[in-house]
């Protein structure tokens, strides 16, 4: 059964602009879902759409995960400049109410598996873009979700932090069985990290094609100078390039 | 020591020293423009007379700008609760601000019926409204992106209140005690003038209205050098009480590189 439904879903914001139409696609529990498109077609609505932040102007999105069973991961690593690393990934269980203890021993433990182990009590500030994002991830992750949805979240990073923050996020992946929904602009990117790709055309916003890349994993870097990796790019790449002419 | 210190440090000295020579020289009369040295005499000498009114002056200045934290911030925070509260009272808060403190001292000052309490209002008055505008606006510049993650996780207004809103305002609610600060005593100052007009109060401006009046003019140098001195103490008490809130984390508290 699918973890998350959307059915037929449209949403036209208060201006008028009518960020998607008639949006259909399913999230099976434990997959890498990418959602590929051009800027402005409205893949940022769709995953706030899915997170419940936003409502649907019409259709329905049934999530099999609840809302409690949900991470979120920004285009910035949106963490609160006064609080320490072990502050900011312990705040989604603060908000949940637990105890003190409880949620630094789960915070510092989760810090760790991003590989920030000893950075508990460091300001935001004194971190690097990609330990931050590591740290955002880390925040996401704290309380366990089954549906991880992650909204362009390296697209700010340089190419040799990003190929690193992939590889780990894929063995965090692998690790945990949560279901991931990753928006990116990025072709390679969504070749390299997913089993299925979503691609969307804008004005307004749709999902055109799928496309399933089947290599198994675990992925590693030679997966990117592979031959079947060149033809999985240049097949999503031409899907993008119809998406764009749509 | 750094260029910051060494540099305003001998400027004022060379000041100073260009002062008492230029007083000595063209032979000023000490009730036109007494010298900087005798000015420090008469702050010691007349200390006994200088020291109660600094007390009274410090006292106000302070009780106001402690009044002008809780009414500006508690404001502050009640309106960022309620448009409709903040849209009812907002414009009042302006005309308060915009109304000249000189105007309605006297009014005040009829009617609170008692001159401590009066000076309060006056000093409290003319501090408050950097503190609210200040606050209002850290309150409303929360990154949105967090909001949506509270939002996510469940938490309340309150909580949203507290543990975000509160502290993404903190910066700016500094910027305004800081502003607040020296208001305060300004405030205090000139009701203090109005009041002191009346033969009332015993601050410092009293004592320079009361030192104008016998022609003691150096004491009135020393008086006023207490004010000067009193804002600038202040100034660097909040701008260390800023830094040690925010070192960690804001850009207005880190070191410069280099």
């Amino acid at each position: 059964m699918a973890l998350v439904g959307v059915r037929g879903v449209s949403k036209v914001f208060a201006n008028g602009v009518q960020a998607l139409a008639n949006v259909s696609l399913d999230v099976e529990a434990g997959e890498f879902l990418s959602v590929l498109g051009p800027s402005g077609c409205g893949k940022s609505t769709l995953l706030r759409l899915i997170a419940g932040l936003i409502q649907p102007s019409s259709g329905t999105i049934d999530l099999a995960a609840g809302q409690a069973e949900l991470g979120f991961v920004f285009q910035e690593p949106t963490l609160m400049p006064w609080a320490t690393a072990l502050a900011n990934v312990a705040l989604p269980l603060k908000l949940r109410g637990l105890a003190r203890g409880e949620r630094a021993a789960r915070a510092a433990q989760v810090l760790a598996n991003v590989g920030l182990k000893g950075f508990e009590r460091t300001w935001p500030r004194e971190l690097s873009g990609g330990m931050k994002m590591r740290v955002s991830i880390a925040r996401a992750l704290v309380t366990e979700p089954r549906l991880l949805l992650m909204d362009e979240p390296f697209a700010a990073l340089d190419e040799i932090t990003r190929h690193r923050l992939n590889a780990d996020l894929l063995e965090l992946w692998q690790r945990s069985k949560v279901t991931v929904v990753f928006v990116t602009h990025s072709v390679f990117e969504s070749v390299f990290l997913s089993q299925r790709i979503a691609v969307m055309a804008a004005r307004p916003g749709r999902v055109l094609s799928e496309l399933s890349i089947a290599t198994p994993y675990p992925r590693d870097a030679s997966f990117r100078t592979s031959a079947e990796y060149a033809a999985y790019c240049r097949q999503a790449s031409a899907r993008l390039v119809e998406a764009m002419a749509a | 020591m750094s260029a910051r210190i060494i540099g305003p440090v001998v400027l004022g000295v060379v000041m100073l020293g260009l002062w008492e020579a230029a007083v000595r020289a063209a032979g000023i009369p000490p009730y036109i423009l007494p010298g900087p040295i005798l000015v420090a005499e008469t702050l010691v000498a007349d200390w006994s007379t200088l020291a109660p009114s600094l007390l009274v002056t410090i006292e106000i200045t302070i009780e106001a700008l402690l009044a002008a934290v809780v009414v500006g911030g508690l404001l502050a925070v009640l309106f960022s609760l309620s448009r409709w509260i903040e849209l009812s009272l907002f414009p009042y808060a302006i005309i308060l601000q915009v109304t000249p403190i000189v105007a309605i001292a006297p009014l005040i000052i009829v009617w609170a019926n008692d001159v401590e309490l009066s000076l309060l209002i006056c000093a409290w008055l003319v501090a408050f409204f950097p503190i609210l505008s200040n606050t209002i606006l850290g309150l409303r510049s929360v990154d949105p992106n967090l909001l949506s993650l509270f939002e996510l996780y469940g938490a309340g207004r309150w909580r949203t209140l507290i543990d975000l809103r509160l502290p993404s305002a903190l910066p700016y609610f500094l910027g305004g005690l800081r502003i607040s600060g020296g208001l305060a005593l300004i405030g205090a100052v000139v009701a203090e003038f109005v009041a002191g007009t009346g033969g009332a109060a015993s601050g410092l401006a009293y004592r320079i209205l009361e030192s104008g009046y016998q022609l003691k003019i150096p004491r009135m140098f020393a008086a006023l050098a207490l004010i000067s001195a009193t804002g600038i103490v202040i100034f660097l008490l909040l701008t260390l009480l800023s830094h040690l809130l925010l070192r960690h984390w804001h850009e207005s508290a880190l070191a410069p590189e280099g």
